[in-house]
């Protein structure tokens, strides 16, 4: 396939091999030193920061974690004081949910969806760039407050009046709340970015039923983070102004209304899980491909079951406040959403056993990470069915069942094949295998240390214990088996550690891995590990849902893009058919100085109003050298 | 049926379409509809959301009617590239969901006082 060329400018149809690969090589590379560092738009680049960032947050959250079980392991033990101990649950949920869960499968998306839909780059690119340091910068708000003692300490949810200026006069909640806005900020950029991307730049004969199920999950989670996200960001603005300028939203003396929170967090709130939870689902369903060897059974019932869960997603919140006192017939019908939703992820994973029954199965370590995801995430799925139901979840709300509940479901549903994930793609990362002897013991760890940590949970909550509480009384009897489930989670990180271990080690020294070392479908191994900073030295052209299977001997590509500057090709939404060529954005240090105008407006804002004043025309500046005409060949057309 | 015209006539994405449009009237009907629900007959809502199921319902079938004559053997065949039969079984899907969605909504109207609402 070669396409019109109307200019008398170098492409790649005259171009070929070692020529033409050096040639993309200098258009697209990041340059080196610091300023290419801190200037690049290169999505893989960006992908790479975003994935090591989160994961130094899932360290720092699951090390506050163990703080917590070692305090909980005995009765009245003095670990941790009453006050720490609120800072350090709420550091450890705020960055498990904001720091964590959610960046690391956008990161994930960074690098591999242009990859996978076999284009050049990110859609918007510099955005891409901002997003990452939006991210950076808010996590590390987050956490030198708690460093310096001002760490929130109002819960992961920051319910209303607690957080409100009667009841947390510090700074602690506003940090809190100022830290959603950075992070939903750089997650509202990623969803442009991924939506963009998937429509419009995917590879010729990438039709909508060619995409792949991890592209299509990225899809439907960034809608939802659109139309999820700007709900906790009212939120969380609204807090900021009642607590700086008396606004009142939240103040029922003065005409406000505390449920009125609730009902925005967890407007947000209970996508937000979805949004965790269905890119883990694409990540599982390719994985499963790759391993039984033949293509996923049901496609279509599985992005169906995407849309399904991801529009469902948004009609369950009110689950989190039955015991608000809402009238019984709301929650009735809210009880009938959530055990709706079943449906969807129920029929997911009968896809999913049934590649398994049809195919040969080969049992490696991101293959164990799926089917531990699959156990746990069922478990976790039943107990969400108990407390989706009114009477039951009166009874247990606000205690250790429910604790149990969310982590199979979060650490199941997203840990697990997020894990597997790693195993997975670290080769087409880095150009090395992980260990497989490591991972499968990371493996084992993992679920045994996992399951002993959560499970006894389910018993501790139903003996009433109840959540955040940072010590109790011997009389309980709740002792051993808190204990038991402080021994778990210290098996639970010892896989964690293995998990490092295994990075660094085979980073260096691992088996060099090739193109396509799990003889995987899909585009993204198509091209070198890892991949050259042009992804592809020609766009490929796409005729089969499983291309790297299909009959051909090799895949079609396009020629014609530009040999001289940064291009890629736009398609049409439904049948991929190439359209236009247009130009992507070279590396910039504006979305770097964007990103830190915004951080100081956005730091500024929760001491003083005047900060709206003073902190805007920075950022109106940095945006204006943004989008500044540069006379580059970007801006040529 | 393989030209475009002949596809276009098959409705493929009448389930994508209906069934949100079904859901969206419903869910601004019922608001709507309230006072006079109140005041005039209990069963405006009941009525409202029954048709609308109907008309979700509706979608669905004539994507189902699109996956059965012009669909090919997309269903069966890993190979994809009919991007209109594959819109079609998501029709299918979507009519079901919506009409789902709004039989709760429905449930939800027959069993409260439209007064009290």
């Amino acid at each position: 396939m070669t396409l019109v060329t109307q200019h008398k400018e170098l492409r790649d149809d005259v171009l070929d091999g070692l020529q033409l690969s050096t040639r993309l090589d200098r258009i697209w590379r990041t340059p080196s030193g610091l300023i290419g560092a801190l200037t690049s738009v290169d999505h893989k680049v960006i992908g790479r920061r975003y994935i090591l960032t989160a994961f130094v947050f899932l360290f720092l959250g699951g090390a506050l974690a163990l703080l917590m079980r070692v305090q909980l392991a005995g009765a009245e033990k003095h670990v941790l004081s009453a006050d720490l101990y609120n800072q350090v649950f709420t550091m450890h949920g705020s960055t498990m949910m904001f720091l964590f869960a959610v960046p690391v499968m956008e990161a994930f998306a960074v690098y591999l969806v242009p990859l996978m839909v076999g284009t050049r780059n990110i859609a918007f690119p510099r955005l891409n760039a901002f997003s990452y340091w939006m991210f950076l910068f808010g996590g590390c708000f987050l956490w030198i407050s708690f460093i310096f003692n001002v760490g929130p300490d109002v819960g992961w949810f920051a319910y209303v009046p607690l957080s409100n200026l009667q009841f947390t006069p510090s700074k602690r909640a506003d940090v809190w709340a100022q830290m959603i806005t950075f992070t939903e900020v750089a997650a509202l950029a990623v969803a442009v970015e991924i939506v963009v991307t998937v429509f419009k730049l995917r590879a010729p004969g990438m039709t909508l039923d060619r995409i792949p199920i991890f592209v299509w999950s990225m899809l439907v989670t960034s809608f939802l983070v659109m139309f999820a996200m700007p709900s906790i960001m009212i939120a969380s603005t609204s807090l900021i102004l009642d607590r700086l300028v008396n606004t009142h939203f939240f103040d029922p003396a003065a005409g406000g209304h505390v449920l009125l929170w609730q009902h925005l967090f967890w407007f947000f709130g209970h996508p937000e899980v979805y949004i965790i939870f269905l890119p883990a689902t694409g990540m599982a369903s390719m994985i499963l491909a790759t391993f039984a060897r033949r293509p996923v059974i049901g496609y279509p019932v599985i992005v169906l079951s995407l849309i399904a869960t991801g529009f469902l997603s948004f009609g369950l919140w009110v689950h989190h406040m039955f015991v608000t006192g809402l009238p019984q017939l709301g929650a009735a019908l809210f009880t009938a959403n959530s055990m709706l939703i079943a449906v969807p992820s129920g029929l997911q994973i009968f896809c999913w056993l049934a590649t398994l029954w049809d195919g040969r199965p080969v049992y490696r370590t991101p293959l164990l990470f799926v089917l531990g995801f699959i156990v746990v995430f069922v478990i976790g799925g039943l107990s969400g069915v108990m407390v989706a139901s009114v009477p039951i979840d009166t009874q247990v709300h606000d205690t250790y069942f429910v604790v149990a509940h969310f982590h199979y479901v979060l650490i199941g549903g997203a840990v697990f094949p997020l894990i597997g994930a790693v195993y997975y793609w670290f080769p087409k990362i880095s150009g090395r295998m992980l260990s497989e002897r490591l991972g499968r013991w990371n493996f084992w760890l993992a679920f045994v240390g996992f399951n002993v940590a959560f499970f006894p949970m389910h018993f501790l909550g139903l003996m009433g214990m109840p959540r955040r509480v940072y010590t109790y009384i011997p009389d309980m009897g709740w002792d051993r088996l808190n204990l038991l489930s402080s021994c778990g989670a210290a098996l639970f990180a010892v896989s964690f550690i293995l998990l490092i271990a295994n990075v660094v080690v085979s980073a260096r020294r691992g088996a060099l891995a090739g193109d396509n070392p799990w003889d995987a479908s899909t585009l993204e191994w198509a091209t070198t590990s890892p991949p050259p900073s042009y992804n592809f030295d020609r766009i490929p052209a796409v005729d089969h849902r499983d291309p790297l299977w299909s009959d051909t001997e090799s895949i079609r590509v396009v020629a014609g893009l530009s040999a001289e500057r940064r291009e890629v090709l736009l398609t049409s939404l439904a049948e991929a058919d190439p359209q236009v060529r247009e130009a992507s954005p070279e590396p910039s240090i504006w979305p770097l100085l964007t990103a830190l105008a915004t951080t100081v407006f956005f730091i500024g804002s929760i001491f003083t109003p005047w900060a709206v004043l003073w902190g805007t025309p920075p950022m109106a500046v940095a945006l204006i050298g943004w989008f500044w005409p540069t006379g580059s060949r970007e801006d040529e057309e | 049926m393989s030209t475009p015209e002949q596809n276009s006539k098959l409705l493929y994405w009448a389930g994508v379409a209906l069934g949100p449009a079904a859901w969206a009237t419903n869910l601004q009907g019922v608001y709507v509809i309230t006072h006079f629900a109140c005041h005039n007959t209990a069963s405006s809502s009941l009525v409202i959301g029954t048709i609308l199921i109907l008309v979700a319902l509706a979608g669905s079938l004539l994507s189902a009617r699109a996956v059965y004559r012009g669909a090919g053997s997309e269903w069966a065949d890993a190979r994809g590239g009919g991007p209109r039969t594959f819109m079609a079984w998501l029709g299918v899907g979507s009519g079901m969901l919506f009409a789902l969605v709004i039989a709760n909504q429905l449930i939800a109207a027959s069993m409260v006082n439209s007064c009290l609402r």
